[in-house]
């Protein structure tokens, strides 16, 4: 008995091993793109919802005929934020002749294998909707590597400094980061920012990924005197922090990074204290973009609707490529296509992303502070669009 | 004093979420470490009952706890029990396999998005003041009773009811039980049924304290210290365990470094393996040595 | 069939010899000749999945040792992968060191943790040996940890393709090859080891350490021997991972790998070679097998990400199929197969477990 079932499922395997190489069905006359995200891990969150935003959008793109008369196919694989998977997802990218760009939207732990990858074979990579890395960056950017992420590490904090201090001259600040390299690193620069500009910083925390009870910490900035509480940090981090302040009884003001999911959280938390700063303009804009969004997402996403800005931004970003790049592209073409880029985004951002040969990220940044009009009951602007110059 | 309540907190997550190994490893002698999963799981079938039955709070409990028994019980009929008499590594990567299996099955239904099955009960978590400038949130407050509540059920039903003696029996002695006529199978299932609700509790209150993703079942995995260092066939232990390491990061991220909270419970740990490897109210006789 | 149907051996240089019939010599040169003409033939994305077979045969290999033949049982796997591969790129980041040099040296980090470590396995067994690994495993990632993001290099250290006498390996085909030679070579390694008085030694400790010292094993000596053989293969594999995907990241190595390398030995079969092969392939290929029927079938685009849910979920149910119904694993259906035609037209009936 349980050999005939073993052998049938010997057979089923060895069949699928013959007949299924992936990505190798794909015609070549349509523009071929392969994303690697965290679809099932710890940020599926969010960049599962870039992966729907840029799949939504390509989707409709293709219903209306494609880009310069070509279709474009977007190969999509998990790599659940595991380096090793995204390891073996961009060399599965790179190998395929036909892929013109990899996406990455999935943490940063997965960006180093997508680089040397990258480089091996001089494909072009789009980070979007997870950290830009330190690559894409004036003066010298790689070649190869471009981000539309909204976020940026250093320049989000002394942005988030900056308004803390434009509102309290005297704030004391408290930091919250979760112990992953890239949010330690960018709260520690925001600390000796805010030094440095003469505030009382009282602080660092640091959560580790998987924190049962965020009150310890939450207890620990309490008492430490923090009227102001920076973070940046994947959203759980902050919003349990937050949350747990607020049980401690803790009354002072909390600004931390919005994610895609901040629109949603700012509905739900209603807390007048609680301030995301972002680059991504919220649906409650009511810009036509945000509702062509919102049309297009109907039931195609298991993800609200206001999470697919990051995902709709890099799509935006990627169809001008392409159409830039003409037909037949190749990847060398495209990337120089990409390397002098301005797109106007439409009212999802404060500004266009203009790329050059000197600047893979973006000239200016644009951030906007959002939180709860407890009055009003909805959300509000705090501070309006704030240019911010990239060096 | 409000260390303490933090303390106090985070040992009856710990606790809650150390009795389900200890129950199973009591019983059968297998490590479970999908309990984290199963926790999860728990947790998000309360989430789904709470949608279901928006209106009647304690209907969705009452159906996620009645279905956390029933999980329970089913693993072990169409699952464990099928590992009986293998090499034990063979169950624990079984119990590994299974974890991976539900964390699939998880996200294909409920997405990795945060859930917050507390406002589909349609209930607050208002903060609880102490006194002394204390306060804990009303879900923490319930978690230490529910904690306490537990471990003094499962106590009076080991001491004193007839399966609670009878599965201490299996637990000690297999063959002999079985020869006296328990129902080994039956024992073991109780085991498996009883540990998905203490670690089901401890998810349900979680998720309910602070929302619901993916990362809970790393949350469970981090329990596992508490366990060992109460000796992982002991309740009692599990008890003290969980006080010690709770006390340990606690204070770590009180004192020292937040950074070091993480390796905290292991530093506790490989000090208690190198003093008494069998945790400090495990049984002795359990560590073959050569 | 290739296997001498009784015994023949009339004087010891027999009793060594690795192939002993003349059908066996002629397969396992159609073996290496088929995998010799692999990776000419298959596409690109084939010889990078075998590349990962050949370097997870490595570190099973080293794992098989432990847990299949010494009996002891490892949680720690992933982390003497991350040690030997964190050698590799600190030594790359700070000194600029070349491949002939980080090998030996991870080699030697191993080494040193396989001692280390290994001190706890003379006292302790079963589940507690393998919290002492967990250990081994929490320290190694803190310290990765640590020096990332002091150094930072938040998003992983890269290194550049190892340069083998001037010449850079950066292709997949040539990775191929030196992969190959460096499992065959491993295997080869493991096979004779298991074959001297070491392995012997080492069974007898696994079935019955009582018996093994009053025979005058000397267990204790032995013990620490494996772990310390076992420590130092695995750190090799781990500096080749290194090499081979071009960065380090502590990230990568998670618990999760060291379940990736348990299933292996499981799966392919506790107690054989032939089992770290079958597993090892398995494990790797696995993914891309589900993935691969899983866009056979039209998938409908507004659920076309819950594949990698199902993906997922498949994995943990494949591996549990294999525990319940298979505990002899990959090696356990071979022999039956085997038997099977060996024996035919007669039948085998199981004694004893079934093996052959």
């Amino acid at each position: 008995m349980t050999m005939k079932r073993n052998q049938v499922m010997l057979a089923v395997v060895l069949g699928a091993l013959v007949s299924a190489p992936p990505a190798a069905a794909l015609a070549a006359d349509s523009y071929v793109l392969g994303l690697t995200g965290d679809l099932t891990g710890r940020d599926s969150a969010n960049s599962g919802a870039v992966a729907d935003g840029i799949r939504i959008y390509f989707d409709r793109v293709n219903r209306a005929g494609g880009i310069n008369g070509h279709k474009v196919e977007v190969v999509v694989r998990d790599n659940q934020s595991e380096p090793s998977r995204a390891a073996t997802d961009a060399q599965t990218f790179v190998n395929n002749e036909d892929l013109l760009l990899m996406i990455t939207a999935s943490l940063s732990s997965t960006y180093a294998p997508t680089i040397s990858e990258s480089k091996r074979k001089g494909v072009p990579v789009l980070f979007a909707g997870g950290v830009c890395p330190r690559e894409v960056f004036p003066p010298s950017p790689d070649p190869l590597l471009f981000c539309t992420s909204g976020y940026a590490a250093e320049t989000d904090v002394k942005f988030a400094v900056d308004y803390i201090q434009s509102v309290q001259a005297n704030a004391t600040l408290g930091l919250i980061s979760m112990a992953i390299p890239i949010s330690r690193g960018s709260l520690d620069q925001a600390a000796a920012y805010a030094k440095g500009k003469g505030m009382k910083v009282i602080g660092h925390e640091s959560a580790p990924p998987p924190t049962a009870n965020y009150t310890p910490y939450a207890t620990k900035l309490k008492e430490s005197g923090a009227d102001w509480v920076l973070s940046w940090a994947p959203w759980v981090t902050q919003v349990k922090t937050f949350e747990a302040l607020r049980q401690l009884g803790w009354k002072g003001r909390f600004i931390s990074y919005g994610h895609n999911v901040a629109e949603e959280e700012l509905k739900r938390i209603k807390d007048p204290g609680f301030l995301v700063f972002t680059t991504n303009a919220m649906f409650s804009d009511g810009q036509p973009v945000h509702k062509d969004v919102l049309g297009a997402a109907e039931g195609k996403t298991k993800f609200p609707p206001t999470y697919l800005n990051e995902g709709w931004v890099a799509a935006m970003v990627l169809e001008s490529a392409l159409k830039k790049a003409g037909w037949p592209a190749n990847r060398a073409k495209l990337a120089s296509a990409m390397s002098e880029l301005s797109v106007d985004l439409r009212g999802l951002r404060g500004g266009p992303i203009t790329w050059s040969k000197a600047n893979h990220y973006r000239q200016q940044l644009f951030y906007r502070v959002y939180g709860w009009d407890g009055a009003g009951n909805r959300i509000k602007t705090l501070q309006d669009w704030t240019s911010r110059e990239v060096k | 004093m409000q260390t303490v309540a933090n303390i106090v907190v985070l040992a009856a997550i710990y606790a809650l979420i150390g009795s389900g190994y200890v129950l199973i490893y009591r019983v059968s002698r297998v490590l479970n470490l999908a309990q984290g999963e199963l926790m999860m799981l728990v947790a998000y079938l309360l989430f789904s009952l709470a949608t279901l039955f928006g209106g009647h709070p304690a209907s969705a409990l009452a159906g996620a706890v009645l279905l956390s028994l029933l999980v329970g019980f089913v693993l072990y009929v169409v699952l464990m029990r099928r590992m009986t008499g293998e090499l034990v590594i063979a169950a624990v990567l079984v119990t590994i396999a299974l974890g991976i299996l539900l964390r699939g099955l998880m996200v294909l239904v409920w997405t990795g998005q945060m859930q917050r099955p507390l406002e589909k009960l349609g209930w607050q978590n208002p903060p609880v003041a102490l006194g002394q400038g204390v306060a804990m949130s009303s879900v923490a407050l319930a978690t230490i009773f529910f904690a306490i509540a537990i471990y003094v059920a499962l106590f009076v039903f080991f001491r004193y009811t007839a399966w609670g003696v009878r599965m201490r029996a299996v637990g000690e002695n297999p063959l002999l039980a079985a020869q006296r006529g328990i129902k080994l199978h039956v024992a073991y299932a109780m085991a498996w049924a009883l540990a998905t609700f203490t670690g089901g509790c401890a998810g349900m209150l979680l998720a309910l304290d602070s929302g619901l993703d993916g990362t809970m079942a790393i949350v469970g995995l981090k329990a596992f210290p508490v366990v060992l260092v109460g000796g992982l066939d002991s309740l009692r232990g599990a008890v003290v365990g969980a006080i010690v390491v709770a006390t340990a990061e606690v204070l770590a991220i009180q004192l020292i470094d937040p950074l070091v909270s993480d390796v905290v419970p292991f530093v506790v740990l490989i000090a208690m393996l190198a003093v008494r490897p069998w945790g400090l109210f495990g049984t002795e006789e359990e560590i073959q040595r050569v | 069939m290739a296997y001498a149907s009784g015994y023949f051996k009339t004087d010891y240089a027999m009793e060594l010899r690795l192939i002993e019939t003349r059908w066996q010599k002629v397969s396992a040169a159609l073996f290496f000749l088929a995998l010799a003409v692999f990776p000419l033939a298959a596409p690109q994305f084939a010889i990078g999945i075998a590349n990962q077979v050949f370097i997870a045969i490595v570190g099973a290999a080293a794992l098989m040792l432990l847990t299949g033949y010494a009996g002891q049982i490892s949680l720690g796997h992933a982390g003497l992968l991350a040690a030997g591969a964190l050698t590799t790129g600190i030594l790359f980041k700070e000194l600029g060191a070349t491949f002939w040099i980080s090998l030996p040296a991870s080699a030697a980090v191993g080494a040193a943790l396989g001692l280390l470590f290994g001190l706890p396995s003379l006292r302790l067994k079963g589940l507690y040996l393998a919290i002492t690994t967990l250990a081994l495993h929490f320290v190694v990632a803190f310290i990765g940890g640590e020096y990332e993001t002091r150094r930072g290099f938040s998003t992983g250290i890269l290194v550049n393709p190892p340069a083998l006498g001037g010449f850079a390996l950066q292709e997949q085909q040539h990775w191929y090859f030196v992969l190959l030679a460096i499992a065959a070579a491993a295997m080869l390694f493991c096979i004779n080891l298991l074959r001297s008085r070491t392995g012997r030694a080492l069974m007898a400790i696994r079935d019955h350490d009582i018996v093994a010292e009053s025979l005058g094993i000397p267990v204790r000596r032995y013990k620490l021997l494996i772990f310390v053989v076992s420590s130092t293969m695995t750190s090799v594999a781990g500096c080749l991972l290194a090499y081979y995907r071009g960065f380090v990241s502590i990230e990568a190595f998670s618990l999760y790998l060291t379940i990736d390398y348990v299933a292996m030995v499981i799966i392919g079969g506790l107690g054989s070679m032939l089992g770290v092969v079958l597993g090892a392939l398995f494990v790797i290929t696995f993914p891309y097998v589900i993935e691969g029927l899983l866009r056979i079938l039209p998938i409908p685009a507004g659920i076309a990400n819950e594949i990698f849910a199902i993906n997922y979920a498949a994995f943990g149910l494949v591996m549990i199929l294999f525990l319940v119904f298979e505990p002899l694993g990959l090696v356990g259906i071979w022999r039956r197969v085997r038997n099977y035609f060996l024996l035919w037209p007669y039948r085998q009936t199981a004694v004893g477990g079934g093996g052959g």
